[in-house]
């Protein structure tokens, strides 16, 4: 009985403290661009759609970037990336999931601090950190900044012919614009 | 004691718990907003806007400027020749430009055929991902092509538009899976004049083609048009390819064997006079290389 009591005491401050953490943050119009720099070609891509939660009190974060939605300006790039390269219709998403070391939810000026978290593109999932700056906006969250990844860890196959057009390198940017989720 | 033990695993579990579900609600909130986001277009059902021979359902994006040249290559039946390779040739080359996503123009010009050809494309449906549109793509395709010299034949040649003849097509194709996919294609094609009144001026044809992606650059491609009411005049044969399409970047590299000399519609469905084999005088061995430009 008395064990039962305290069960009961566990799950609902476990609720309630569920429900503090869970105060999350959802960026619906994130943008991530893509560079790939070569003597040979420069592509760029473009992504208006990516999907962000950030959870406030933990600095959790997680990424979703649906592959179809990269917009590239010679539009036939986009059916060799999804169709030749990244395979869209067998892995539709990347999806990072980090957590933001010393994130101070309440700071008004711009912190600038460490994401740790992995990188997953085609089912391989990689680690990866890098530095983002972080600027608190009335309610709003906007986090932004630059990383890399690097082609060959990803299963990303790239004929003979076409290798000297696309880097081993790709440059990646990114800015989300997180306000208060209501479910 | 029994109780203490089981006291002690709750508390071990409580933090690995409310962790858990703190990491459930992420990913929870993540699959419900993507899936409140509205679903795309089937991607790439073929790869080229020509699945081998024939038009395919794929119209290239607005601004899209693809210049193509098409050839056949093919040996006389005859036992001996000195030519070099191939004993005959033929070609076209062609331009097709996007003017929006859906709806694509097109002219060429082929030699030694003298067939002058031009064409519309309309994208009417595109097919949905996750079935919850359209399961097919349509594409609607017209065709009006001039012959400047004398053929099979079958046309009489007294003025302009005697020598005229017209194709519409409706393309029905579905990707049904991420390497596989089919195309039906109802044809109509329409000749202005006929010298032999045996010969019809309108032909209907069935068209089938189909893609398999081997890799992700390389797919196989066969297409067959069926032709109820054949020629009187001249045997004809439905026409055939077999094929492999190979894109290298900027440039889409098609390679086929078929049966017949032919880059328009209207002379290829219902002129094709060889059947498909691999004899001298049957055999075409086919190349088409499309160069894209992003204007």
């Amino acid at each position: 009985m008395k064990y039962s009591i305290l069960l009961l005491i566990l799950v609902a401050t476990s609720v309630c403290l569920g429900q503090q953490s869970g105060e999350k943050l959802l960026a619906r119009q994130g943008q991530v661009t893509f560079f790939s720099y070569t003597a040979a070609e420069n592509i760029e891509a473009v992504n208006n759609q990516a999907l962000s939660v950030l959870v406030l009190d933990t600095g959790e974060i997680a990424v979703d970037i649906l592959m179809r939605a990269f917009v590239f300006k010679k539009t036939l790039m986009r059916e060799h990336f999804n169709e030749s390269y990244i395979e869209s219709d067998l892995y539709p998403k990347a999806k990072f999931r980090g957590r933001i070391k010393d994130f101070d939810p309440e700071a008004t000026e711009i912190q600038t601090r460490i994401v740790e978290g992995t990188f997953t593109l085609k089912d391989k999932t990689v680690p990866l950190s890098f530095k983002v700056s972080i600027q608190k906006l009335n309610d709003s969250i906007l986090i932004s900044g630059e990383t890399q990844v690097n082609i060959d860890d990803y299963n990303i196959k790239i004929p003979k012919l076409l290798s000297p057009n696309i880097a081993k390198q790709i440059k990646i940017s990114f800015n989300f614009q997180h306000t208060p989720y209501e479910e | 004691m029994k109780n203490k033990r089981r006291l002690f695993f709750v508390l071990l579990c409580y933090p690995i718990w409310s962790w858990t579900v703190g990491a459930q609600d992420i990913e929870a909130v993540l699959a419900k907003e993507s899936a409140s986001a509205p679903t795309g277009y089937v991607m790439s059902t073929f790869k080229a806007t020509r699945i081998s021979i024939g038009h395919a359902v794929e119209t290239r994006k607005k601004g899209a400027l693809e210049v193509s040249f098409m050839s056949r290559y093919w040996n006389t039946p005859q036992p001996t020749s000195n030519d070099f390779i191939a004993d005959r040739m033929s070609a076209r080359f062609g331009v097709d430009y996007a003017i929006s996503d859906k709806f694509t123009v097109g002219v060429g010009a082929a030699v030694p055929s003298g067939i002058w050809d031009t064409f519309f494309k309309y994208r009417i449906l595109q097919q949905k991902i996750d079935n919850s549109g359209s399961p097919v793509a349509l594409t609607f395709v017209q065709t009006g092509t001039y012959r400047s010299t004398q053929l099979n034949g079958i046309e009489r040649r007294d003025d302009f538009m005697d020598r005229t003849a017209f194709t519409t097509q409706l393309l029905i194709a579905r990707k049904i899976s991420s390497n596989f996919s089919l195309q039906l294609a109802p044809s109509f094609v329409y000749r202005s004049s006929v010298q032999n009144p045996a010969n019809d001026q309108s032909q209907f044809a069935l068209g089938f083609g189909g893609r398999y992606k081997v890799s992700n650059h390389v797919s196989v491609v066969s297409e067959y048009y069926y032709v109820p009411q054949q020629l009187s005049s001249i045997a004809t044969f439905g026409a055939f390819s077999l094929g492999a399409n190979w894109e290298v970047g900027n440039i889409m590299l098609q390679f086929k064997m078929t049966n017949n000399p032919f880059f328009t519609e209207d002379t290829f469905i219902t002129q094709t006079r060889r059947n498909f084999n691999f004899r001298d005088g049957n055999f075409f061995f086919g190349f088409q290389g499309t160069y894209f430009i992003q204007l």
